[in-house]
């Protein structure tokens, strides 16, 4: 049975030639109207993630993963094709949550953990958990803005790994934090695996997707170059990036798409 | 997603009363200082109490909606760092961002009620029901401008200073210093359109002048409510996806 579904999904934004960001600048640029350009990021991307499997996206830098995480986790629309997620989702995207520099540790976790839809009970009875999975005690009470990114990125993993629900996007997993921290998260990681979480794993480190995925596919050009075994999808990837002729990695606009 | 709208509160207020100890405590206690040192200028400079009264009410209806319109208008930027990461019913951001200028309204109300009552006169059962169901249109009124503000916010950054400065045009607009009856009858209807007119005017029939206004100037207000609330719902649902997108 599967959980994640993508069938054709596509994404384009609007590029403006230039950026006009107030009214002022649109009414000072009336006479002088802007030229937008499609640019597709994503093209009919398609594969199927079953329930308990461990997924891996692959892709080098501005191929269109974290658009399509983004998509995946609700946060981005797709312009084209259908998107069928059915258990709830814990999204870890590009190395942390959403931070309000303000607020402590405390409040920053109870904000995002119900904004991921968790109850205040859940999140109470785990909290002594997540915090010690950060090894935070000490800082608990903390405001944000006294973090470290390393403090802060552990704590968003600490979330993602003890409050996870049915399926788990992490983002460059296991960059984070000191050896002893990496470990923790991938013992973590393997535990849900065996407890039946599904795992959608995003890297550009081939031994990584290697070594924690058993299937998951390679982006390039907005496009799915490969999918099958994570084995196979590593070897591809260094393919594309070592030998062969290599793409220019750029996501495609329109008329390239088509032609 | 009632912990999820409960947490987004708690927070909101901790962050504006930087989580001191008894901030509960300064949070009623700000309005109803306020409030007491209005009384007593105003009580000193002005003989004429029906005059008063009039003017306190105003300038509290007036400070919520000046209050809630701008933290409503910067809501979904400020509260950006959830929205690129973690995906939810985005109005939610919205309203719970008018909790904490609702709660100082609140406050001002039962203030300025209780001084009416032992002072003035007591409003009769239906008159209060009035005001409640005005305070009510008011805030569906403050959250269907903050729907489509916040959204045009996001594409138009300096929108925050042109509503500044209509709010300082607005309050000079809304008779708050002076009764709208020096002004003539003929722009009486252009000045109804300003939602806080009809607020304060309807709000001062049924507290000073315990005299309700008719049931066409009602069905009157209940359009202006629903046609600011719609059209700041359908920008917010045409635009607050594709805006949220460019963040």
């Amino acid at each position: 049975m599967h959980v994640v579904d993508l069938q054709g999904i596509s994404k384009k934004f609007r590029i403006p030639s230039a950026r006009r960001d107030t009214l002022r600048e649109h009414v000072f640029g009336l006479f002088n109207p802007r030229r937008f350009e499609d640019l597709w990021v994503l093209r009919d991307i398609r594969f199927t993630v079953r329930k308990g499997e461990t997924f891996g996206i692959m892709g080098r830098n501005g191929c269109g993963k974290s658009t399509l995480l983004k998509i995946i986790a609700g946060i981005y629309r797709p312009d084209g094709g259908s998107l069928d997620v059915r258990a709830p989702l814990t999204p870890i995207l590009g190395l942390g949550l959403g931070w309000n520099q303000e607020l402590t540790a405390r409040d920053n976790l109870l904000l995002t953990g119900t904004a991921m839809g968790m109850s205040l009970k859940e999140l109470g009875e785990q909290f002594d958990d997540i915090i010690a999975f950060a090894e935070l005690e000490r800082f608990v009470d903390l405001q944000l803005k006294f973090y470290s990114s390393g403090m802060s990125a552990r704590l968003a993993y600490s979330i993602a790994f003890r409050a996870v629900r049915e399926i788990l996007l992490l983002d460059e997993v296991f960059a984070v934090g000191d050896g002893a921290f990496t470990q923790r998260c991938q013992d973590r990681y393997t535990e849900l695996h065996k407890s039946g979480h599904t795992l959608l794993l995003v890297s550009h480190n081939p031994e990584t997707i290697a070594k924690h995925c058993q299937r998951g596919v390679l982006i390039d050009g907005g496009r799915v170059a490969f999918e099958g075994d994570s084995e196979g999808v590593a070897k591809a990837y260094e393919r594309l990036v070592g030998g062969g002729e290599p793409s220019d990695g750029k996501p495609r606009t329109e008329g390239e798409a088509a032609g | 997603m009632r912990d999820f709208i409960w947490t987004l509160i708690r927070t909101d207020f901790k962050a504006r009363y930087h989580g001191a100890v008894g901030g509960f405590v300064w949070a009623l206690a700000k309005p109803l200082v306020m409030f007491l040192v209005l009384h007593q200028v105003f009580s000193f400079l002005f003989r004429d109490r029906a005059y008063l009264y009039n003017l306190l009410l105003g300038i509290l209806l007036w400070s919520f909606f000046a209050e809630g319109s701008t933290t409503g208008l910067e809501s979904l930027y400020r509260k950006s760092f959830l929205l690129t990461k973690t995906s939810f019913p985005r109005w939610i951001v919205v309203m719970t961002s008018i909790a904490n200028s609702l709660l100082t309204l609140l406050v001002y109300a039962l203030s300025i009620l209780v001084v009416l009552m032992f002072s003035h006169g007591r409003p009769s059962i239906v008159c209060l029901l009035l005001f409640v169901l005005y305070i009510f249109l008011y805030v569906v009124i403050v959250f269907g401008f903050s729907l489509g503000a916040s959204v045009l916010f996001l594409k138009y950054r300096d929108l925050n200073q042109v509503w500044d400065v209509m709010l300082q045009a607005g309050f000079f607009l809304a008779p708050i210093m002076y009764p709208l009856s020096i002004l003539p009858e003929k722009y009486h209807f252009w000045l109804y359109l300003w939602p806080v007119t009809p607020i304060i005017q309807f709000s001062r029939a049924v507290l000073i002048d315990h005299a309700p206004p008719t049931l066409k100037a009602h069905l009157m207000l209940f359009g202006l409510t629903f046609t600011v609330f719609g059209i700041g719902a359908l920008l917010f649902r045409r635009y607050a996806q594709p805006a949220m997108e460019t963040l």
